[in-house]
Formats: C-alpha cells, sequence, structure tokens
C-alpha cells in the first residue's frame, strides 16, 4: 500500500451548488471518494444524487465549488473533459448501441486504426476484438462471443458490456447510475461480482442506486443525500436489518448527521 | 451383406452429409435476413428467363438493364446511409434532374470541357447536399419537411433551368458514353481463342474472382490466427464457389455483347467505395453507431451533426452522379428528369434491407434492392405485362420485402 495515494482521495468534491431556475438541486454538497474504495450514494427521488454525478462526469456545470482529481483542481466542462481525466460514467439505459457487437460498442469513439486515409481512418478490427476478449476476460463477463451484436444480448449482459465500456481505457473513477436498475435476480448478483471485481483491480467506484441491500453488498462507504444535501457519509457495517433502518432514516429525513450545516 | 470397410465409408459419408446440411442450416438462420435478398433475387431472375424463353438473361438485356439501373442504384446507396442515420431525402429526384441539367448547359452553352463539367456538377451536388444538413443538423428541421421543401425547390430549379430552350441535346460524346458507353477491348474483336467475345471484360472477371478468392482465403486465415470463429470450411467453400460463379456468369453474358458499360463500371467503383467506407472505417461505423443509438454516440464523442453532414453531402453528390449517368444515358436533360428517383431509390434501399429504426441497411443490399426492382420491371415490360398491374406486383414485391424482414428481425432477438 502506498500511504500517499492513500492520503489524496481520488476525487474531492467541495461545497457543489447547483440550480435549475427555482429548483436548488444540489445546495453546496462535498464528496470524498478514496483510492480503490466502493462509494454508495442513496438518496429519494429528487435527493440530487444524479444532478452531482452529472457534475461530476461532465453533463452538468455547478453554479458553486471546486472538484479535485487526485489533489489537482479540476475544471470539467463536458464529458469529454472527464473522460480525459480518467472519469467514466454508467448510465442507467446502458448508452449502447444495440446494433453493433459488443467489440464495437467497447471501442466505440475510440476506435483503433490500422491506417489513416485523409480525414478517414481504416479500422484495426482484429485488434479491437482481441482487447475486447482480453477485456471481458479480465472481468470475467460471460459471453460467447465478442462479435454478438448488443441487441441479441440479456439486460444483465448488456449491463456488463456497459461495464466493461467504462474500464476499458484505463478509468481511474467508475460511476455507475442504477447499474442494476431493471435487472433480473441472477443478472443483479453478476453485476454485483463484476463491482467487486473491479474493486479488486484497483478501480475506485460510485454507485448509485435504490436496492440498498446492493449498495450493502458492495460498497465500503455510503454517503445519503436528501433535498440536495448531504445527511449522512460513514461506513458500511454491521447487520443488514440494522443497516437497512438506519439508511431509511436518513433518507425519510428522521436522522441527519449535518444538521447544523443546513443554514437555510 | 456389406464389409466393415464399405459400412465405415458410408457412415462417414452420411456423417458428411448430415453435418454439411447442419451447416448450411446454421449459416442459412443466422444470416437469413441478407441471404434471403439474394435467394429472392434469383428466384426473380430464374422466373423470367423462364417465362421470356431466356430473353430476359440475354446478354443485350442484362447490359440495358445494368445501364437503366445505374442511376437509381447510385441514389439507393446514399439513401441507404441517410435512413441508417433515422432520416429520409426526398430531395434527391429533382435535385438529380436539375444538376444534371446544370451539365448539360455547362456543357452546350457554357463551353466547359467535360472533365470540368462532372467535377463542377458533383460539387455542387455536395453543397446542395450540405444546405439539406444545415435545415436538418443545424434548424432541426425534420428531414421529412425539409426535403419535402428541397423536392419543390428543385423541381422549380429545373424548369427554370430549361425553360428557355426546354429539352437540352448534348452532343458532348465522352460525356454520353457515360450512360452509352462500353470500356474499349485490348484486343480486336474477332482475332484470338474466343471470337466476338469482350476480352477485357474476361480478364477483369478473372481477375476480380482471383482476388475476391485470395482475399477471403487471406481473411479466414487471420480471423483463426486470432482465435475468433469462422464459417466451417465446406460452407466457405461453398460461399467462394457461389460468388465466384455468379460474379464468372455476369462476365460471360456481358462478354457476349459489348463488355462492361461505362455506367456499370461507375456503379462498381461507388459500391466499393462505400462498401469499404461504411465497413472498415471509423467514420462507417459511426454513421452506423448514429442511426443505433444517437445519444449512446453522443457520449462516446462522436458528433451526430458532423455525422449527418457527412450522410447528406454524399447523398448530394451521388445525386449529382445519378444526375449524370441519367442525362448522358438520353443524351440529354429533360424538363422532367429524375421524376420519382427518389422513391424508386427509397423502394430500392428498403427491398435491400434497411430499417425505418434506424442503424441496419448495408449497401450491397441497396444495389440487389435496385437491381431487383429494374429486374421486375424489365423482366414484366419483356412479358408484356400491363403497366397497371407492373405496379402492383412492384407494390406486394417491396411489401413483402419489409414484411420479411420485420418477422426476420423480430425472430432473430
Amino acid at each position: 500500500m502506498k500511504p500517499m495515494a492513500e492520503a489524496t482521495p481520488v476525487v474531492e468534491m467541495r461545497n457543489i451548488k447547483k440550480s435549475f431556475a427555482a429548483v436548488r438541486a444540489l445546495r453546496g454538497v462535498d464528496l470524498v471518494l478514496r483510492h480503490n474504495e466502493v462509494l454508495g450514494l442513496v438518496g429519494d427521488n429528487a435527493a440530487g444524487k444524479s444532478t452531482l454525478m452529472k457534475v461530476l462526469s461532465g453533463a452538468y456545470i455547478p453554479d458553486e465549488g471546486e472538484i479535485f482529481i487526485e489533489g489537482k483542481k479540476a475544471h470539467i466542462i463536458d464529458p469529454m473533459d472527464a473522460r480525459r481525466l480518467g472519469i467514466e460514467m454508467v448510465y442507467q439505459d446502458f448508452a449502447l448501441a444495440n446494433n453493433l457487437d459488443v467489440a464495437a460498442n467497447v471501442f466505440l469513439g475510440h476506435e483503433a486504426v490500422r491506417a489513416q486515409l485523409g480525414p478517414i481512418g481504416v479500422m484495426d478490427k482484429r485488434h479491437m476484438e482481441q482487447e475486447t476478449q482480453r477485456l471481458l476476460n479480465r472481468l470475467k463477463i460471460d459471453i460467447s462471443s465478442v462479435r454478438l451484436k448488443v441487441e441479441s444480448l440479456s439486460g444483465g449482459q448488456r449491463q456488463s458490456v456497459a461495464i466493461a465500456r467504462a474500464t476499458a481505457f484505463n478509468a481511474k473513477v467508475i460511476i455507475m447510475d442504477e447499474p442494476t436498475a431493471s435487472l433480473s435476480v441472477a443478472a443483479i448478483g453478476k453485476v454485483l461480482d463484476l463491482v467487486r471485481e473491479l474493486k479488486a483491480q484497483g478501480c475506485s467506484i460510485i454507485v448509485i442506486s435504490h436496492r440498498l441491500e446492493d449498495i450493502y453488498a458492495v460498497s465500503d462507504r455510503m454517503m445519503v443525500l436528501r433535498h440536495g444535501r448531504k445527511v449522512c457519509d460513514c461506513p458500511v457495517a454491521g447487520d443488514i436489518h440494522e443497516f437497512h433502518e438506519r439508511v431509511v432514516a436518513y433518507i425519510i429525513g428522521a436522522r441527519d448527521d449535518f444538521a447544523e450545516r443546513a443554514v437555510d | 451383406m456389406t464389409l466393415p470397410s464399405e459400412q465405415l465409408t458410408d457412415a462417414r459419408e452420411r456423417r458428411v452429409k448430415v453435418s454439411l446440411i447442419k451447416n448450411a442450416q446454421k449459416v442459412l438462420q443466422q444470416n437469413i435476413r441478407e441471404y434471403g435478398m439474394y435467394i429472392a433475387f434469383f428466384v426473380i431472375i430464374a422466373i423470367f428467363t423462364i417465362t421470356t424463353n431466356g430473353l430476359f438473361i440475354s446478354s443485350r438485356n442484362i447490359v440495358n438493364l445494368l445501364n437503366a439501373t445505374s442511376y437509381i442504384a447510385v441514389l439507393a446507396v446514399g439513401m441507404t446511409l441517410v435512413i441508417v442515420i433515422r432520416h429520409i431525402d426526398l430531395s434527391v429526384g429533382f435535385l438529380a434532374g436539375f444538376l444534371g441539367a446544370i451539365a448539360a448547359i455547362a456543357l452546350k452553352y457554357w463551353g466547359l470541357p467535360v472533365y470540368a463539367a462532372i467535377p463542377l456538377v458533383l460539387a455542387l451536388g455536395v453543397v446542395a447536399g450540405l444546405v439539406t444538413a444545415f435545415l436538418v443538423a443545424q434548424m432541426k428541421i425534420p428531414a421529412f419537411v425539409a426535403t419535402l421543401a428541397g423536392w419543390l425547390g428543385y423541381r422549380g430549379a429545373l424548369q427554370l433551368a430549361t425553360m428557355g430552350t426546354g429539352t437540352i441535346i448534348i452532343s458532348d460524346e465522352v460525356f454520353n458514353a457515360i450512360g452509352n458507353g462500353f470500356i474499349p477491348d485490348i484486343f480486336p474483336p474477332d482475332t484470338g481463342l474466343l471470337p466476338g467475345v469482350h476480352k477485357l471484360t474476361l480478364i477483369l472477371g478473372l481477375l476480380a474472382i482471383i482476388l475476391f478468392v485470395i482475399g477471403e482465403i487471406n481473411g479466414r486465415r487471420k480471423t483463426q490466427a486470432y482465435n475468433f470463429e469462422v464459417l466451417p470450411m465446406d460452407m466457405f467453400i461453398l460461399k467462394l464457389v457461389f460468388v465466384s460463379a455468379l460474379v464468372g456468369g455476369i462476365t460471360w453474358v456481358l462478354a457476349g455483347y459489348q463488355g462492361l458499360s461505362w455506367a456499370t463500371v461507375v456503379l462498381l467503383i461507388v459500391v466499393s467505395i462505400y462498401y469499404f467506407m461504411t465497413s472498415e472505417t471509423v467514420l462507417g461505423r459511426h454513421i452506423y453507431a448514429v442511426g443505433g443509438n444517437p445519444e449512446a454516440a453522443e457520449l462516446s464523442g462522436i458528433s451526430v451533426k458532423r455525422i449527418t453532414y457527412v450522410v447528406f453531402g454524399s447523398m448530394g453528390m451521388l445525386s449529382a452522379l445519378s444526375g449524370i449517368l441519367y442525362a448522358s444515358w438520353l443524351r440529354s436533360a429533360t424538363t422532367i428528369a429524375g421524376n420519382l428517383f427518389e422513391l424508386d431509390a427509397i423502394a430500392a434501399a428498403f427491398v435491400g434491407g434497411v430499417s425505418a429504426a434506424g442503424g441496419v441497411g448495408k449497401v450491397v443490399g441497396a444495389i440487389i434492392g435496385a437491381l431487383v426492382m429494374a429486374s421486375l420491371t424489365n423482366g414484366m415490360n419483356l412479358m408484356g405485362i400491363d403497366i397497371s398491374l407492373q405496379y402492383i406486383v412492384r407494390a406486394a414485391v417491396l411489401a413483402a420485402a419489409v414484411i420479411f424482414d420485420v418477422t426476420t428481425r423480430s425472430r432473430g432477438r
């Protein structure tokens, strides 16, 4: 373990504020993600989870606040900025092109090129297929061929492809927005295994989920948002029933660890 | 009683046969959408060959058929890509007619040489396509409406361009050769082994077969070296034999008349370029990605706007090419040139397997689709079938092609 890396968080967001017209979606949220940590992000609908993550991934520009990536101040104004900094987001609706095969989706926007004809690159398809196969093997994702079209895959397999795609280009931070929503029980198990596998391989991950048992299963720490404010930031520990009760209390507003900071 | 060794060979033979049929079934099932179109095309050719006592398949008819298909086929190639990115272009017919008239005027009244007139018209086509793209991508006007405006506008422009003169007769021999001429033969026609046969066409056909076989074998070897799945050996050989026989057959038929026509050469060049572009380049992949899921493409850093400009720009250029082919074929620019080309091109694209939902459709399919539709017209004309019935038959084929496509797609899921 490297003590220096331990000390500096991968991501630090300070006092993030964001409003949409009259609606104050984020009222000064702090977030810390440490190296090789899985952070669960929980909250009711409209609590600000997705908004916070869209700020981090460059989809929204915050009204106020600062973001530090590995201790350095970052200016993220579009998704490509975030990607360059090693932040990848896995969207809830998978964001895959169903008409293309697995390898094409993994490399979409990053195609390997073997020759350049003026502005047009000639793809190195075999290289991309081979690399994709290697990636699937590394993450223990069970898909029979990288040439299968995404439309022929199951929901769980699609989610795995979406996650594999996010990790393919040395992402430091992977944000997953409801990775287990709309999946079967068996598929949820596989996706959670994949999250553990990524952690084992050194990734830092933020998981947004409504399913508290999933957060409990994979997270090291969790954060609860309520009405655009952080109300809880604590390690995931203890018995699942006790955990569940505690989290629900935060979500509905019965408990609040940061009440003194709620000036407005 | 049979000897044990005989029984063994028997069993082995049976096993080989069974595996051949199984492999064929598997390959056919996996690719039913793609192969269905080729099978349908063959059935149509066979039916017309029988009903016209071989007149349909005669060299002269096939050459005419190809020349008459070329100007729709190039439009169908561009239209396929437009439909792949979930748009439509209704303006291409009259744009082709208008640009054909511009070509005629440039040659006849502006005194431009043919080598300047053609690039000029192609460039104007690109500009027209970019204007459409601007309306669609920048102004967010639905393509149907934007190109309907184009349809009206170019129709007016065509009438304006031909108002003073009426039909413009083109006398430039080089220009007219594009739609009517044939590639020259390297040997005089009645010397050597095969008198009356176009040797250069035969040589080119043979060359195409050799290049295809070598390319396929190399590709297979490389794919295997990377441990990826390839066609079973028997199916692979069957494919090689089938395609070689097809190319060989067409070459033989063409060589029996005057050889390869320039219009066919133009069509082959367009298909080759677009096939390569769509299947091998990053640009091609991005076009299909935008068609499959525009949001996902945008999130992956692909500019949907840029792809829209490229696709409509290419459509405009192909419209210009279509106009040139048509004007050259008729040796003149008429006041109604291009009428209904757009609908023929759209029909060809759909028969060729493009999906209105976007993201699906190949350029080779568009060519086959155009050939199917043109063969129907040509064959029914040879049979002397009434024109009104012809429309109904073509309607049925178009509907059947799309129904087949939709049902095989939903089953494939």
